[in-house]
């Protein structure tokens, strides 16, 4: 189960923030993303550490706390895209499939005409898609 | 491979439409005047891109206004586009029709913000029409009814012949 998806910019601005749970305390999933730009930050200035190459998009499980758990993925534009699930057991490449057509869905709404860089996304299309996706999250492929 | 490539061409037109449309909205700041301005636009483009229509697509005189909007929809479209339209609604002289396009590439990942509900995005193609007539001796109205930005399920343009300017020869014949 999803509990929120987000989308921080270069400057750790965020861009688009929504929680799939009801009753949850939307605070709560706001502190959760900051505290992992943080362990976003020291993935991206020590690459050797982490093993991965320079280039590689999805950053793999940043924070694990009692409740959640929290995946990153970083764009070459250095735009972040977060997903906090719930799900105890969840697969890696379900989360790299999910980042791939969060990614997708996210060019489109920036190649929006009216969509001002480094605001906030105001696009209702991506928000759907985004529902959409988040819907169909650790379906069984076959 | 070559529609890989139309595809990516595309994009570059899309994105560089939807700049173009922003830079009117800063420059000028009223929706409406926006609109004047896209159908200005569109008309310069018709006047010089019927000749280029006509040299490579080999269409023969249409002997009436049905046929004119058929080729429009058909084979204009198509060519610059890469969609075709189709032509609906004709009025009882025959002097009025509907173009009606289902796929707009002008229009990939665009929504209005509320502040330009008014704004008619692809009147530019409005003023190509009616140029591009007005080249060929026609002079027409057209304007949209129909709007998927603004909510309705397809784009609709209402194409009205307006009057049929006769060619003028320089010469009078003897007999």
């Amino acid at each position: 189960m999803i509990a929120c998806v987000a989308v921080v910019g270069q400057q750790n601005n965020p861009l688009f923030i929504e929680s799939f749970t009801e009753g949850e305390d939307e605070l709560k999933f706001h502190y959760i993303v900051h505290c992992s730009l943080d362990v976003i930050q020291e993935k991206v200035s020590n690459p050797k550490k982490t093993g991965s190459a320079m280039n590689e998009t999805f950053l793999g499980l940043l924070y694990p706390t009692e409740d959640y758990k929290v995946y990153g993925y970083l764009t070459n534009t250095r735009v972040k895209f977060l997903l906090v699930t719930t799900d105890q057991d969840v697969r890696d490449i379900d989360v790299r499939n999910f980042f791939r057509r969060f990614h997708a869905a996210y060019v489109d709404a920036v190649s929006n005409p009216f969509h001002v860089p480094g605001k906030r996304i105001i696009s209702k299309a991506f928000t759907e898609r985004v529902g959409a996706i988040v819907k169909s999250f650790g379906a069984p492929t076959t | 491979m070559l529609a890989v490539e139309s595809l990516q061409n595309a994009e570059l037109f899309t994105l560089t439409y939807g700049a173009i449309v922003r830079q009117l909205l800063t420059d000028f700041e009223d929706v409406d005047e926006v609109n004047k301005q896209l159908d200005t636009m569109g008309y310069h483009i018709g006047i010089r891109l019927i000749d280029d229509f006509l040299s490579k697509s080999n269409v023969t005189r249409c002997t009436e206004f049905k046929e004119t909007a058929e080729v429009i929809a058909k084979v204009g479209f198509k060519m610059f586009l890469g969609v075709t339209a189709t032509v609906a609604n004709w009025d009882a002289d025959g002097t009025e029709c509907s173009l009606i396009l289902d796929d707009n590439p002008l229009v990939d990942y665009v929504e209005l913000p509320e502040t330009c509900q008014g704004l008619y995005y692809c009147n530019v193609l409005c003023g190509v029409i009616r140029g591009a007539l007005e080249m060929v001796s026609m002079r027409t109205e057209v304007k949209w009814v129909r709007d998927v930005l603004h909510g309705d399920d397809t784009f609709e343009m209402r194409l009205k012949l307006l009057k049929q300017v006769p060619e003028e020869y320089p010469y009078k014949d003897d007999e």
